[in-house]
């Protein structure tokens, strides 16, 4: 296959063969109870220097609560997969936990703009879609797929794709490397305590991004019973022999919304825009992260019953959730 | 007579003009769409929404909510929930007519910039989110409408960073050349004073209306870029009475969106 050109973009790349082994040796596929705390999962599965990626966005079914307990506990040197992220990269940047950034979309604010201004935090270009393209890739096990977004562009000259000749077609054509993340974070509606997960309305790639990673912390809201899921099977999301840790944690997305569950809190979100146009996120980590032990005693003693049973009662369309 | 109207007010009822019933329609985050809903409001009640998070066929709840794109209220009685992998395959296997985008910089052949401003990359003047899916909808989508707010910066000869492909060069066939989807591309930027659309050969941006009282003199000195002038410039009429009364009563009510305005 000729190829045309290559991206100057840095990305990350592994042998599928390699992965396969890594499968076949770490992915559990006994039925053990896999829950933890938020603390313990991230403690034992997320280390300094790690690639992560994520589901969804901060403000819907993202993983929140996972993201304050990486910061909490002072992870650095993060490679971060940016596809939908919005506030989730932000923290993580204000924290200075991430060094370098596969760009999707970044960031809620201008933060991490400025930062990517000054050179602290490296970038690679790629697309929401090329991104979630190369999770699937990953997850297939193949070492790269084909796509015809990117061509033309400089967002492909400053990316990791190839642009080739199509050995069947002859036109030109863009790969893309596949992406197997260190980490997987997906916060789901219900888990069992194997990690059978299901999650409910249209998501960004949930079970790509739990399958193409090597550790995978998924948090629920709910914990199920192992029976429920094989009463409807169709509903499974993520089988649980992908899943390492089942973390426990009801408003697991705060401050975004879980469809169904609850909303997002857009008083928060206004806090926050407030802060982060004001330079001022270490106090917003101080108070939400730092000065917290856990999440629930976050959403206890700075957000509050009231204000959480008020965001379940806005959650008023309900069909299709469950 | 008309009642006074924001800019935003404008190009939104502009860009819901131009999108048809019973057609599938790539939307973008933001005044995408509120002109999509107006649209449903409107011509098109059966407009097929498509949201790159996987929501197909969504009619959404008003108010609308700003931010929650992903959230029940926007993906309110959605035909199918499917994935960002699904979605961008239906785009890329030709299914979408429409794709719908903001975008912050724009030059005379079409090409989209929202990665940064500067003349190295590993040096930016100034950086921004970057493409998000506007690539892929730009690439997929039989025709792709633009919607900007008209500030003589964000036309330029040549964007600084290709983030989104228009019709690159402009030279005949430069999308097909690059491997890009045969006979997409940019066809209607909708702006707060006009509507442009792309010459067939020289694939030059192209001033196809005015909004009703402007000259085309001042239209085109709010540009930094040189578009071509159609032979007849046309008047395009106001918001109407139904469509702000529809933007201000059930989309918007807060003008979170539609009370944008140009800046001087």
């Amino acid at each position: 296959m000729e190829t045309l050109t290559s991206g100057l973009g840095e990305y990350r790349f592994t042998d599928p063969d390699v992965i396969r082994a890594w499968m076949r040796d770490h992915k559990r596929r006994e039925f053990v109870d896999k829950t933890l705390t938020e603390a313990e999962a991230v403690s034992r599965y997320v280390a300094d220097g790690d690639y992560v990626s994520f589901d969804f966005s901060s403000f819907t079914r993202g993983p929140l609560a996972l993201i304050r307990e990486i910061i909490r506990q002072g992870r650095r040197d993060l490679w971060y997969c940016a596809k939908f992220t919005l506030m989730e990269s932000t923290l993580l940047a204000a924290a200075g936990a991430v060094s370098r950034i596969d760009v999707g979309f970044m960031g809620l604010g201008d933060t991490l703009n400025r930062a990517v201004e000054a050179g602290g935090v490296k970038v690679t270009e790629w697309t929401n879609g090329t991104l979630t393209l190369r999770l699937l890739a990953g997850a297939m096990g193949v070492p790269f797929l084909p796509t015809r977004a990117m061509l033309g562009s400089d967002t492909l000259k400053y990316s990791g794709a190839k642009v080739v000749r199509d050995p069947y077609g002859g036109k030109p054509i863009a790969l893309v490397p596949a992406l197997n993340p260190d980490v997987g974070l997906v916060h789901v509606h219900q888990a069992d305590v194997h990690g059978n997960a299901r999650c409910f309305g249209p998501g960004v790639s949930p079970l790509e991004t739990a399958m193409s990673a090597r550790k995978v912390i998924v948090s629920a809201d709910e914990i199920i019973d192992p029976d429920d899921i094989r009463k409807d099977p169709g509903k499974t999301t993520i089988p649980y022999y992908m899943v390492d840790a089942v973390v426990y944690a009801p408003f697991g997305a705060y401050p975004g919304g879980v469809q169904g569950l609850y909303e997002m809190d857009f008083e928060h979100f206004a806090e926050y825009n407030t802060l982060e146009r004001q330079g001022k996120l270490k106090e917003y980590l101080d108070r939400y992260v730092y000065s917290m032990g856990s999440n629930t005693e976050m959403l206890e003693k700075r957000v509050g019953l009231e204000r959480l049973n008020a965001l379940r009662r806005r959650a008023v369309v309900r069909e299709g959730y469950r | 007579m008309t009642s006074p109207f924001t800019e935003a007010e404008f190009m939104i009822a502009q860009c819901a003009r131009l999108l048809e019933d019973q057609k599938t329609a790539f939307i973008g985050f933001g005044m995408p769409q509120v002109a999509a809903i107006l649209a449903q409001r409107l011509q098109a009640p059966q407009l097929v929404q498509i949201f790159e998070f996987g929501a197909i066929g969504s009619e959404p709840l008003t108010p609308f909510v700003r931010n929650t794109m992903g959230g029940p209220s926007n993906c309110y009685r959605s035909l199918a929930w499917t994935s960002m992998n699904q979605i961008f395959a239906q785009a890329q296997l030709g299914l979408v007519d429409y794709g719908v985008l903001g975008a912050t910089q724009m030059d005379l052949y079409g090409n989209i910039n929202s990665t940064m401003l500067g003349e190295d990359y590993a040096r930016p003047k100034k950086r921004f989110p970057g493409s998000g899916g506007a690539n892929e909808v730009a690439s997929y989508c039989w025709k792709t409408v633009v919607i900007m707010m008209h500030e003589k910066r964000r036309f330029v000869p040549r964007v600084d960073f290709v983030t989104s492909p228009g019709y690159l060069d402009g030279t005949p066939g430069a999308r097909e050349r690059a491997g890009l989807p045969a006979g997409t591309g940019p066809w209607r930027v909708v702006t707060s004073k006009a509507l442009f659309g792309f010459d067939e050969d020289s694939r030059k941006m192209t001033l196809l209306g005015v909004l009703d009282g402007l000259r085309a003199e001042e239209v085109l000195a709010d540009m930094d870029l040189k578009p071509l002038v159609a032979g007849r410039v046309e008047s395009l009429a106001a918001p109407t009475e139904e469509e702000l009364r529809i933007l201000r009563e059930q989309i918007d009510p807060t003008r979170t969106i539609i009370g944008r305005t140009a800046r001087p």
